[in-house]
């Protein structure tokens, strides 16, 4: 019971964080952002890469990977996004080919073998008589900071204040002086570093290959499909549920079956109530 | 059906010339890759019929290739049954799944419809893998018999069917139904408020794009003999969309272009190896920034334009 209620909050804490940042770029942009996941797959890539190659210590390779997955997102929104904002279509296409190319150039760099990302801790724990391991903890702990941080920084800064207005009305905002290209910017950043740093911490006791980047793209989806989309509240809730009805479903059942979990919860959840928990629309 | 004449006499030399180019070349190889391009072609029609046509972008289009290639891999090897039961049989399972995805997506606007196409052919890709007692895994389902035992043969049976399957989309595009279905895409509450059941027609078409590409999948399965996990990847769904923007969207028969055109470069980049799939990204790229109508469709209108034959 208490092994289903850590074991739960740690992928939670992972999913939220992958589901947080999905749904700021796109309840801030408007960008359904297909390349989400491969920010997640660069994090852990470049933590595996930085360690490996240039035997920098983790903690160091861990926040040059989160900065330079940042500065690619920033990147790939402003070159392919940015012209291609008029149609959802084209950037979704455009996000997608993106995920595929970088999918191709890890496989062409590292080849398809699994690799193994350090963990900042290596021992293990026991919690009541649990054993854990230290790395699934400070995963917990980091995401629960950092969403955390961000809740801070949303509600509590200008720049906060800005996203906030932006996601409500793009276009009043910009009557009231928001530079809104730079807030996309700034919050596609958010994200992308958000993804990177799931990524370094479920290095560790995750598979890192390639096609890494697919599953959290789904389960991103199922989340802020339950949560409703664009809502950073909602999409936290649904994290917590995704990552529990997985750990139980994994215990009562099998582990065969969790993976069903996420694309049922999305079908249902849009029979129900198309809107999610925390959606402002339907539709939009 | 054909608005002019001259798209029928162009339709007509485009077939002619493909029956006749393994008649000329008379190689194996070659009879090989035209069958792969004629069935990427019956997948790239369907697609355009559905997303093309209504704007709703599938992004699992290998969901209903992989349903239909495994049901016939079912049907053939586990169940025995001779190899044309799998047709119909790939059409309804395929059929199913589109209901399933379609029917609590398709009522809904925005981007609902795209993602849930892509986690599930994502989620029946891991489920191929996880559950490997019963569909063999990594290596799929192999020993299915071939449909036609002559090469050939099967080339000219796909071909036909592309044939087929492609003049009955453009009939039913330029039909009433057609005029609908872009209605969809211009202007959907437009139509919704002029009474039109616009959920209908969105899961009617997708329905009918389904039942197309999963009897593409179960050909597929049958020419190649075997099936494997594969078939689900997003990878194939890019390929596919990827030729229809090469074909030009919304055209019907431009994708049939698109896919053979890319199928035959594909084949030239071969010495590419592993950058195959990159080159193919990168493609993809470009030619959302630089021709997004598409090439095949455009370049007919073109020459019919420059030639005086009319729009």
């Amino acid at each position: 019971m208490l092994e289903i209620l850590i074991v739960g909050a740690v992928s939670s804490a992972i999913y939220a964080m992958l589901a947080v940042g999905f749904t700021l770029i796109f309840g801030v942009a408007r960008i359904l952002n297909l390349a989400h996941g491969t920010f997640y797959a660069l994090g852990a890539y470049g933590a595996y890469f930085f360690t490996s190659s240039f035997k920098l210590p983790l903690l160091l390779a861990a926040l040059l990977a989160v900065a330079l997955v940042a500065a690619f997102g920033i990147a790939v929104e402003r070159v392919l996004i940015r012209p291609m904002r008029k149609s959802q279509l084209a950037m979704l296409m455009i996000t997608l080919a993106v995920a595929l190319v970088v999918e191709q150039a890890l496989f062409l760099t590292f080849g398809s073998e699994y690799r193994n990302v350090p963990a900042f801790v290596d021992a293990k724990f026991t919690i009541g008589g649990v054993s854990i391991g230290g790395a699934r903890l400070l995963a917990l702990g980091v995401g629960v900071v950092l969403i955390g941080a961000l809740w801070l920084f949303i509600q509590h800064t200008r720049m906060g204040s800005a996203i906030l207005a932006i996601s409500q009305d793009a276009e009043a905002a910009q009557y009231m002086g928001i530079p809104s290209d730079r807030i996309f910017a700034l919050v596609m950043g958010i994200s992308a570093a958000l993804a990177a740093a799931a990524g370094v911490l479920a290095g560790p006791f995750l598979t890192v290959q390639p096609t890494m980047w697919l599953l959290p793209i789904v389960k991103a989806f199922a989340i802020v499909v339950v949560g409703g989309l664009g809502s950073i509240p909602g999409s936290i809730l649904a994290a917590l549920m995704l990552g529990y009805a997985e750990t139980i479903v994994g215990y009562l059942i099998s582990t065969s079956w969790t993976e069903i979990v996420s694309v049922a919860a999305t079908l249902l959840m849009l029979v129900v109530r198309p809107a999610g928990f925390f959606g402002r629309r339907a539709s939009f | 059906m054909f608005r002019k004449p001259v798209d029928l006499v162009g339709a007509a030399a485009f077939l002619a010339f493909m029956a006749a180019l393994p008649l000329v070349f008379r190689s194996n190889y070659l009879i090989g890759v035209l069958t792969v391009s004629v069935i990427y072609g019956i997948w790239a029609v369907t697609w355009d019929f559905m997303s093309g046509l209504t704007g709703r972008e599938n992004f699992g289009h290998s969901l209903f290739i992989g349903v239909g290639a495994y049901t016939a891999g079912f049907m053939n090897t586990t169940f025995g049954m001779p190899g044309w039961w799998s047709l119909p049989a790939a059409m309804v399972m395929a059929v199913l799944f589109a209901l399933l995805i379609g029917l609590p997506t398709l009522r809904l606007k925005g981007p609902y419809f795209a993602l849930a196409m892509l986690s599930g052919a994502v989620i029946m890709q891991r489920l191929m893998l996880i559950f490997w007692e019963h569909t063999g895994g990594e290596e799929g389902i192999n020993g299915l018999t071939p449909l036609i035992r002559n090469q050939l043969g099967f080339y000219y049976f796909a071909l036909a069917t592309l044939a087929a399957i492609t003049a009955l989309l453009l009939a039913l595009a330029r039909s009433h139904w057609g005029l609908i279905l872009r209605a969809i895409r211009g202007d959907e509450a437009t139509c919704q408020a002029a009474g039109i059941n616009v959920t209908f027609y969105k899961i009617a078409s997708l329905t009918i794009s389904a039942a197309f590409a999963g009897a593409g999948g179960a050909m597929y399965a049958h020419y190649q003999l075997q099936v494997s996990p594969q078939l689900f990847a997003v990878v194939t769904s890019i390929t596919i969309i990827t030729m229809v923007y090469v074909g030009g969207m919304a055209s019907i028969y431009g994708p049939v272009g698109g896919a053979i055109l890319l199928v035959l470069l594909t084949e030239l980049l071969r010495n590419f190896g592993e950058w195959r799939l990159m080159v193919y990204s990168c493609v993809l790229i470009a030619i959302l920034f630089f021709v997004p109508g598409g090439l095949v469709a455009p370049t007919w209108r073109r020459i019919k334009a420059a030639r005086g034959w009319g729009p």
